[in-house]
């Protein structure tokens, strides 16, 4: 009978199996691979190879320079800065930002969520111009406040006014990727929580954040690299006058004094390799915290 | 003075009413279930008791305690819900447990209460288990034991059986009923479970339309069906319009009269006992120990169930039969 029975059961498997095997997929996936390879690697690799000194000397020339450099260790620490302090007023604000938008009625709803699309690509020199019409030395907010005696002068044009820029464009960017993830949070754990004796307050610390933190962190990777990576605003506002890594990988490579593209280069496979810390140690992370799924 | 008691409790959002005038009184200890089908406000009643949902009027207290606008935290009040609500992030023990930190209670103290509640609902070697990784049942025994780790005054269950197989249903249904005995907990438990009410149930209250339209032990809520939708509910009832009762049994009633399918006795086709019905078999349903005939009396459609005893006795489409209804067991309802 056994036998009888797995005569019956092979058949029926054999059926679910796909006639070609994977290679639809894989011939699917083809495009993407090529794209990957033609817009991601090469350029990697590119970039690894030109980092060589041009003068002949050791691979690793470049990279001692910038490294013993106070001025090029000042644009990384700079960048950090406003990279680090930007990613965070972007996340905190956009989970308070969901948070708040996941129980307002569904036409403020989409209303915000549209604002904030817009609003997260919305960045560069027309961004950097709106701020200095806004906020600028002579800014209309600018003299408003200088009118009312509440400041004595602008801070645009400094790493503060840069973080305040950033996060323009990095909380409505951080609004647009945690929204779904706020999916995942059951309304009825919070009743749970709240039937065992649990404030609002605990149910977020011990619950809500949490379950949201694979979500919390992968956007907060992905704020600090645009953040890093982000340079025309930084240029539009400031006009190269802040020491940051885009900025200075950019007059290397297009300056009118130093032109110099083996050193930026090595600047941009430094900076890879920083975000490509930051990104392993968020794994490390998140392998260490729940598998809840 | 009653334990439990709930005096005119109404709820209705955007000018829908969910349920209105509802009062009951509970005693300590007792199982209650609001039995109703899907949408007529039975879940919305527990989570107002539970202090989830406002309640638009009425009143609710526990032991003499006016707890209507308490917030749930303070309400000692236990909830099991239909998707069980587990923290994904936290293994079974910090489940369980959670509460219990709430309390701020010593770590012996919770350990030791955790340990007796894991015992309690079976769930030994599952401690350090993230609720991904456990069945239905046993997620469903970690809400229960989290639930009742905290000694909640009352427990409410909210469909807490209705995602899981029917062989795990019933032996869970039991657990459930051995806890709360050992326990003396008064519990509500929400179902559309007809089976589920009747088997666990000192009363059962039956809710139609956002109203408790029945309640009474299982038995007379099954037997004595209060008005035609408690009939159809609750037991597959034959109801005879006027017009039908007249014809199949020469009675004239202003209501229905409700027929149970268990009380119409068959008999062979040429018994001549009088007060028998001739009747034809039109259809035939095997429900394992149970089978279930569809006839028609008179030009009356019925329905019968007998118990299925030899193959032998099977009837077929078209086979002739009599019939024979009890008088004591027909029920006059209102409509």
């Amino acid at each position: 009978m056994a036998t009888a029975k797995l005569a019956v059961i092979a058949p029926a498997a054999a059926e679910r199996r796909p006639a070609f095997g994977r290679w639809p997929g894989v011939l699917a996936l083809l495009p993407f691979f090529a794209v990957l390879l033609a817009f991601c690697l090469v350029p990697a690799a590119w970039v690894l190879i030109s980092s060589k000194p041009a003068d002949g000397g050791m691979w690793y020339a470049n990279f001692a320079e910038i490294l013993s450099s106070p001025f090029y260790r000042q644009a990384f620490g700079n960048s950090l800065d406003v990279s680090l302090w930007s990613s965070l007023a972007g996340l905190v604000i956009a989970v308070v930002g969901v948070a708040s938008l996941r129980r307002v009625p569904g036409r403020l709803r989409s209303a915000a969520v549209a604002f904030t699309n817009m609003s997260s690509n919305l960045s560069g020199v027309p961004l950097a111009f709106a701020f200095i019409i806004l906020l600028g030395t002579n800014g209309t907010l600018t003299l408003i406040l200088r009118h009312w005696g509440w400041i004595d002068d602008a801070h645009l044009y400094s790493l503060n006014g840069l973080i305040l820029i950033y996060a323009y464009f990095q909380i409505p960017l951080g609004v647009l990727v945690l929204y779904p993830a706020f999916d995942a949070l059951d309304d009825d754990w919070q009743h749970a929580a709240s039937q065992l004796g649990a404030g609002p307050f605990s149910y977020w610390w011990h619950v809500g954040l949490p379950v949201l933190a694979p979500a919390l962190a992968g956007t907060f990777i992905l704020l600090f690299a645009n953040a890093m990576g982000a340079y025309a605003s930084a240029f539009a506002l400031t006009a190269g006058n802040v020491n940051l890594v885009t900025i200075r990988i950019a007059s290397l490579v297009a300056g009118d004094i130093f032109l110099q593209p083996d050193l930026a280069a090595a600047l941009a496979v430094l900076l890879m390799a920083l975000l490509a810390l930051v990104t392993a140690v968020n794994h490390w992370l998140l392998n260490r915290s729940y598998r809840g799924d | 003075m009653s334990f439990v008691e709930v005096s005119g409790f109404a709820k209705s959002y955007g000018g829908n009413t969910v349920f209105e005038d509802i009062n009951f009184v509970l005693a300590r200890g007792e199982f209650v279930t609001l039995l109703g089908p899907s949408g007529c406000g039975k879940s919305t009643l527990l989570r107002c008791l539970a202090g989830l949902v406002s309640l638009d009027a009425g009143q609710f207290r526990v032991e003499g305690e006016d707890i209507t606008y308490a917030v749930p935290q303070k309400r000692g009040i236990g909830m099991v819900f239909q998707s069980y609500a587990l923290f994904p992030n936290m293994t079974v023990s910090q489940n369980i447990a959670f509460g219990l930190k709430m309390q701020k209670l010593a770590a012996k103290v919770v350990a030791s209460k955790v340990a007796e509640a894991i015992e309690l609902v079976e769930l030994g070697g599952k401690e350090r288990a993230y609720p991904a990784a456990l069945s239905g049942g046993q997620r469903q025994r970690v809400a229960l034991a989290r639930s009742l780790v905290v000694e909640p005054r009352i427990l409410l269950l909210d469909e807490p059986l209705s995602a899981l197989d029917a062989r795990i249903r019933r032996s869970l249904r039991q657990q459930i009923l051995d806890i709360q005995r050992r326990l003396d907990l008064t519990t509500i438990f929400v179902t559309h479970d007809q089976e589920e009410a009747l088997t666990l149930s000192d009363r059962i209250f039956v809710m139609d339309r956002g109203r408790i339209v029945q309640q009474g032990s299982a038995e007379t809520v099954y037997t004595r069906p209060a008005n035609e939708a408690v009939a159809r509910f609750m037991g597959n009832y034959n109801l005879l319009g006027p017009q039908e009762s007249r014809l199949l049994l020469g009675l004239d009633i202003d209501g229905h009269l409700a027929i149970r399918p268990e009380v119409i006795r068959l008999f062979a086709a040429d018994d001549v006992t009088p007060g028998l019905i001739p009747a034809t078999v039109m259809h035939s349903q095997l429900l394992g120990n149970v089978v279930r005939y569809q006839v028609e009396a008179k030009g009356v459609a019925l329905q019968i169930d007998c118990l299925n005893r030899r193959a032998a006795d099977l009837l077929s489409d078209g086979n002739r039969v009599m019939l024979h209804i009890a008088p004591e067991d027909l029920q006059e309802i209102a409509p």
